[in-house]
């Protein structure tokens, strides 16, 4: 009898351990399905075409790492304060959604190497008389809750302690309090500054001048955990460059020179 | 305004975020209505003090902003790793949400029927399911029925809510087509007729009730 | 969590801005109704049922940024007053509605000829009774005012609860604990509402 327990007891240990010995990798390549959670709101990493369908770099990028593991890539749309709370409740599998690899966001999420950078710039109103950086001091500035330039922003509207700071839940909300004048500037990725600004459907805005916050160095993101898929991200991204794909992407979406996407002087 | 780049696929587009609020408002409302009824009754037989625990529990859903409560139910699910998509969250938590409202109208309106009525129907030989069945339920039914159709509409506004766990209803989809068209004014009026269209029959049909069935009040 | 208290006395102030606002606006439109002026009754009709057929936050959304395609900028604390005051108006003039029922029409009739203008009727006997008789659907309207200030983070409100919360989470990813936290303070809040308004009830409408 007791024999018969204890080796039920162990049948169940091993059934109840035993998925959890795949990884994500695995788990992803035999399901098939590849979710990337992919801001859309962030032209030209990421936008709807005409008929509301994802289009954009990140959008490619990730078309791009599923066909590299062989399964079907699938976009969610996530806000950009949602993009890692959606990994986190297991709605995507991994982040291609122009995220900054924080340190803080590292205690959270795992980061593979940069697979792109930004500079920052600041977008104004043109009746707000906004020519550079200084001159938001004592205005209304907005930006996307919790994102690098939106951390950044609402430290130095602190430290200059006046103005007010505005976080808004989606890029194209700031785009939009910003040409209505519900704030008189905003601080954005310079790419997305130049595409929303020439893209004309915002009337009287204009990119004023560059932030001089660092460069944005943004990673793929998913569970700090799994190793496994982490390291093919890093090689994934190192591939992208090797194989000449990253430059024909950028050059698709956004034009001019390629950005470096190393740092001098250290590894990794 | 009437210049605008907004077109039939876009349209469709909005018309499919409907779609997804209809879903998951009819889904919450037949779940949360089901488990309202039975909760309901569950409340009036064991009385306001063996039910209190269950009571406490409803009060919460009702006093946490919903939004509150879908990012918890979000979290909640992510930690114990049922692998819920965001559809099933949101039906989970709107149908809890329903079934906390539809608990306290099914409990008022038993409360409703006179005591003396259902004496009379035990008096008459009626067991307890065929009071419950024959008795209260249709008396009940009338007076829940304004409430109950409040609270439809009430849940169809606030599956907009939804959105925030990466839905595209509704309100999402008009988001959406705004951020490639910047026709702010123009596309919200379009979703905020598309509500109208959706609830104002509904109301109408509750007000209809309402007079029909009360008409000696 | 300093910082979370602060934040759930903005959204208290804010319910509570937007409920006397809003019931301001709703004896007026009880009084446009009840004038028979057909623009009046049109103009009342149209916005109660605009507030109760549209979600609010849809509501507060317009405020925002539908009115600023007008050029009108309210910032975001205004708009969320604004959407959830303009919201509360419509319910509560329903209920007025509902409780002028209980009200017979006699006794205006009694007031006037008592050599009372209607206005003064109104106000002296059935606007007591009418708020009398609406005072519970009241109290579930200013809960409902508290759970709808947390709809203000779409419109970039960071001072409020459900907006600190959300600032907080977007900075750690610890979005379960405190989101739990923001849960267990807007139940208490709504708790103390609730039975503030039933003390109050009892003191205030003995018979």
């Amino acid at each position: 009898m007791r024999t018969k327990l204890f080796v039920l007891a162990l049948a169940a240990t091993a059934f109840l351990t035993a998925p959890a010995s795949a990884d994500k990798l695995d788990d992803i390549i035999s399901s098939g399905k590849l979710r990337c959670a992919v801001v859309l709101d962030f032209p030209p990493m990421g936008s709807r075409d005409a008929d509301n369908n994802p289009v954009g770099f990140d959008v490619d990028y990730c078309n791009d790492l599923a066909k590299a593991l062989g399964v079907e890539a699938e976009i969610v749309e996530t806000p950009f304060p949602e993009r890692i709370p959606a990994l986190m409740s297991g709605r995507v599998d991994v982040g291609v959604a122009s995220t900054s690899d924080t340190l803080e966001r590292a205690k959270t999420v795992g980061m593979s190497i940069p697979y792109f950078a930004f500079e920052m710039a600041v977008t104004a109103n043109d009746e707000a008389g906004i020519s550079s950086f200084e001159d938001m001091k004592g205005k209304v500035v907005g930006a996307v809750a919790g994102t690098f330039e939106g951390i950044a922003l609402e430290a130095q509207v602190n430290e200059w302690g006046e103005g007010e700071y505005r976080p808004y839940q989606t890029q194209a909300d700031v785009f939009l309090a910003l040409s209505q004048g519900q704030i008189d500037a905003t601080v954005s990725t310079s790419t997305v500054a130049q595409a929303n600004v020439k893209s004309g459907k915002f009337s009287g805005i204009s990119v004023a001048g560059k932030a001089p916050f660092d460069t944005d160095y943004v990673a793929l993101f998913t569970n700090r955990e799994e190793y496994g898929f982490l390291n093919y991200l890093n090689l994934f991204v190192n591939q992208q460059v090797r194989t000449g794909r990253y430059a024909e992407l950028y050059e698709k979406y956004v034009g001019g020179d390629l950005p470096e996407l190393t740092v001098p002087n250290v590894y990794r | 305004m009437f210049d605008t780049a907004l077109t039939t696929s876009d349209l469709l587009f909005m018309a499919k975020g409907a779609g997804m609020t209809l879903a998951v408002t009819g889904i919450a409302v037949a779940a949360g209505t089901l488990l309202g009824i039975v909760l309901g009754v569950v409340r009036v037989q064991l009385g306001p003090v063996w039910s209190a625990p269950l009571t406490f529990l409803l009060d919460i859903f009702r006093s946490v902003p919903l939004l509150i409560q879908l990012v918890l139910g979000n979290a909640f699910q992510a930690i114990a790793q049922f692998g819920w998509e965001p559809f099933t969250t949101s039906c989970v938590i709107l149908s809890l949400y329903t079934a906390a409202y539809c608990t306290e109208i099914v409990r008022g309106a038993i409360d409703a029927v006179p005591a003396t009525t259902r004496r009379a129907a035990r008096s008459l030989g009626l067991n307890w399911s065929q009071d419950m069945g024959y008795i209260v339920a249709p008396l009940a039914a009338r007076i829940a029925m304004p409430s109950w159709i409040g609270l439809t509409l009430g849940v169809l506004k606030d599956s907009s809510l939804i959105l925030w766990l990466g839905m595209i209803e509704l309100l999402r989809a008009s988001q959406i087509v705004i951020t490639r068209l910047q026709e702010p004014l123009f596309i919200l009026m379009i979703c905020g007729l598309i509500y109208f269209l959706l609830s104002f029959p509904i109301a109408r049909l509750g007000g209809y009730l309402e007079k029909r069935w009360s008409p000696n009040d | 969590m300093p910082q979370l208290l602060e934040g759930a006395l903005v959204t208290l102030e804010i319910a509570v801005l937007s409920m006397v606002i809003g019931l301001f606006i709703a004896v007026l439109f009880t009084l446009f109704r009840l004038s028979g002026i057909r623009v009046l009754n049109a103009f009342a009709v149209s916005w109660i049922e605009i507030a109760r057929n549209t979600p609010a936050l849809f509501q507060i959304y317009m405020a925002h940024f539908g009115l600023g395609s007008f050029g009108i900028h309210l910032s975001p604390y205004a708009a969320l007053l604004a959407g959830i005051a303009f919201n509360n108006a419509g319910y509560l003039s329903e209920n007025f509605r509902g409780a002028l029922k209980a009200i017979p029409d006699t006794q205006t009739r009694a007031g006037r000829s008592l050599g009372m203008t209607w206005l003064q009727s109104f106000r002296l006997i059935v606007m007591p009774q009418m708020l009398r008789v609406a005072f519970l659907p009241m109290t579930n309207q200013m809960v409902w005012a508290i759970l709808m200030t947390s709809l203000g983070v779409t419109v970039g409100m960071n001072t409020d609860l459900a907006g600190i919360t959300q600032a907080l989470n977007a900075r750690s990813f610890r979005t379960f604990e405190f989101f739990a936290i923001a849960a267990v303070i807007y139940y208490i809040i709504a708790k103390i509402v609730t039975l503030g308004a039933r003390l109050i009830a009892s003191r205030m409408f003995r018979y």
